[in-house]
């Protein structure tokens, strides 16, 4: 399969401490790539290593299908992007801004810088200097800016910064959009799995510098969350049971006598009945279900 | 290119720095008349001329104020078009644009060496021009040794302009190196102490060798300034 972008065993050090190793990311052409990993992950970086900003350590990236080098400006063209917060001429108006990066980026088309203002709700602000906007303002400027020159790649590092619910969903429903209308492949970076689970199409989760998973929301769908929960005197002896009576192997002893359960095949009856069988003494047993945050969650403190 | 220099005085406010240069020209256009003609560098007492201009010659001192005065003017543009967009991170989205970082670094350079060069020879032009009016109608407290009709005089102050402005890529380089605007400042004022002050008699200000010496190394800071920027991680 052919991606739009694609890294391979990047890797970036800087004084002798690595910020990321061995990332290999696949983003597909057309899709929303969720960028998922709590502060200090790597995220900036690998992006910042994707927009040529920083220069790798070891590794590549391949943008459109060819690998990035420091001479690599043409790509550029390509991409709309916003890394770690956008900057701006805080004395010139939020539409002389647009208009000077469509300058720069060599592209201007009458009636362009409107349109992005419009689509971002800042049409009324577009003639007021930057340094009196809000902080969320500043951040739907920045989006605007991104999306101006209708580039083929958007890469934005954490874009819902300072906005309120309500200009959070006004932003994903326009990356929805954006992806849809205008098949622009979209990565986005975040520390909240909320943010972009009901828009990604596939979700990078980063930690510690390293990708730990990168998976389809499809599969994700696919996979199942629920699982028993008992909570027993002597989890020891119970863990016995459930393995070699009930031959379960995928279940987790969890602290305070608590054991979960994450094997389908087995039935809460079956559990109840063979602990009871086996003398086993069980002070609650229940069926839960583990929410996608709790997934990514697992994920990140398996490194821990 | 001629794009890109526009763009940066565009985005830097060019307005701002030509009115100040305006006032700045007007200010050293006062202060030289009433050198000359009214007699505020004179000793009370005997009349006679006391300033600390000890060459006695107009030429040299007009020359010596203007450039003191552009060497800071051009040091504090530098600061603000170069160490200013990295340190408030406009450099990000300077690099973020599908051209060479060094055509980006030198539009900027220009930008600033451009806007000074000119800026320093229309003020010396105005303060000759001054002098040379008011000795049709008064008499000069120095003599007037420069000779506005001679091709000379313009080559001079052509060549010294050029200089002036060009050291100040040294205090650009430090700058840069120490990321700082500050830096910027404070080295423009050594390089004014450097070329410009005197020990007992010696100066460097007058000599021949020192200053195109001194353009050259300029010269190479301005190189190494732009050197190596493609491949340098943006901090």
């Amino acid at each position: 399969m052919s991606y739009i972008l694609q890294t391979n065993h990047l890797t970036k050090t800087i004084g002798g401490k690595v910020l990321v190793k061995d990332v290999n990311l696949h983003i597909k052409k057309g899709e929303i790539y969720g960028f998922l990993g709590p502060n200090g992950a790597g995220k900036t970086t690998v992006m910042k290593l994707i927009t040529n900003l920083w220069k790798p350590t070891a590794g590549t990236v391949e943008l459109f299908g060819k690998t990035l080098t420091p001479q690599s400006y043409e790509v550029l063209k390509r991409m709309g992007s916003i890394i770690e917060f956008p900057t701006f001429y805080e004395h010139m108006t939020g539409y002389e801004n647009l208009k000077l990066h469509a300058e720069y980026m060599g592209c201007y088309q009458h009636g362009s810088i409107e349109n992005a203002l419009e689509l971002l709700h800042l049409a009324d602000a577009g003639e007021a200097p930057v340094k009196n906007y809000s902080l969320g303002m500043k951040e739907r400027l920045g989006i605007a800016r991104a999306v101006l020159t209708r580039p083929e790649l958007l890469i934005l590092d954490e874009p819902t910064n300072g906005l309120d619910p309500a200009g959070m969903k006004q932003i994903r429903d326009l990356l929805k959009t954006l992806c849809s209308e205008y098949e622009i492949t979209i990565m986005i970076s975040t520390h909240i799995l909320s943010e972009i689970e009901s828009i990604a199409d596939t979700i990078g989760v980063i930690h510690r510098g390293r990708l730990q998973k990168e998976i389809s929301m499809e599969e994700i769908q696919e996979m199942s969350f629920a699982y028993i929960e008992l909570s027993v005197e002597h989890p020891r002896h119970a863990a016995y049971v459930l393995s070699d009576k009930l031959g379960l192997r995928n279940f987790k002893l969890t602290g305070e006598g608590q054991i979960r359960i994450y094997d389908s095949q087995v039935s809460i009856q079956e559990v109840s009945r063979t602990l009871a069988l086996e003398h086993v003494e069980v002070t609650a047993l229940g069926k839960r279900s583990e929410t996608l945050e709790d997934y990514f969650l697992k994920i990140t403190e398996e490194v821990e | 290119m001629l794009k890109l220099i526009k763009l940066e005085w565009k985005k830097n406010r060019i307005g701002k720095y030509m009115r100040n240069a305006v006032l700045l020209a007007l200010f050293l256009c006062v202060f030289v008349f009433a050198l000359a003609f009214l007699g505020i560098a004179n000793d009370p007492e005997s009349g006679v001329p006391d300033a600390a201009l000890e060459t006695g010659m107009l030429f040299s001192s007009i020359e010596m104020l203007t450039s003191i005065s552009f060497l800071v003017f051009t040091g504090v543009m530098l600061s603000s078009f170069i160490v200013g967009a990295y340190q408030n991170k406009t450099m990000n989205l300077m690099f973020s644009y599908p051209m060479k970082r060094q055509k980006i670094l030198i539009s900027q350079m220009l930008a600033v060496w451009i806007f000074n060069f000119g800026a320093l020879v229309v003020t010396k032009l105005m303060i000759y021009g001054c002098v040379l009016v008011g000795s049709c109608f008064m008499t000069a407290a120095f003599p007037i040794d420069f000779d506005m009709v001679s091709v000379e005089f313009y080559v001079q102050v052509l060549v010294k302009s050029g200089m002036v402005v060009t050291m100040e890529f040294i205090a650009l380089f430090v700058g840069l190196k120490m990321k700082s605007s500050k830096a910027v400042i404070v080295f423009s004022f050594l390089l004014i102490v450097l070329t410009q002050a005197n020990v007992g008699d010696f100066t460097l200000r007058d000599q021949v060798v020192f200053p195109v010496v001194l353009m050259g190394v300029s010269l190479v800071f301005a190189f190494l300034s732009v050197m190596g920027v493609e491949k340098r991680d943006l901090m």
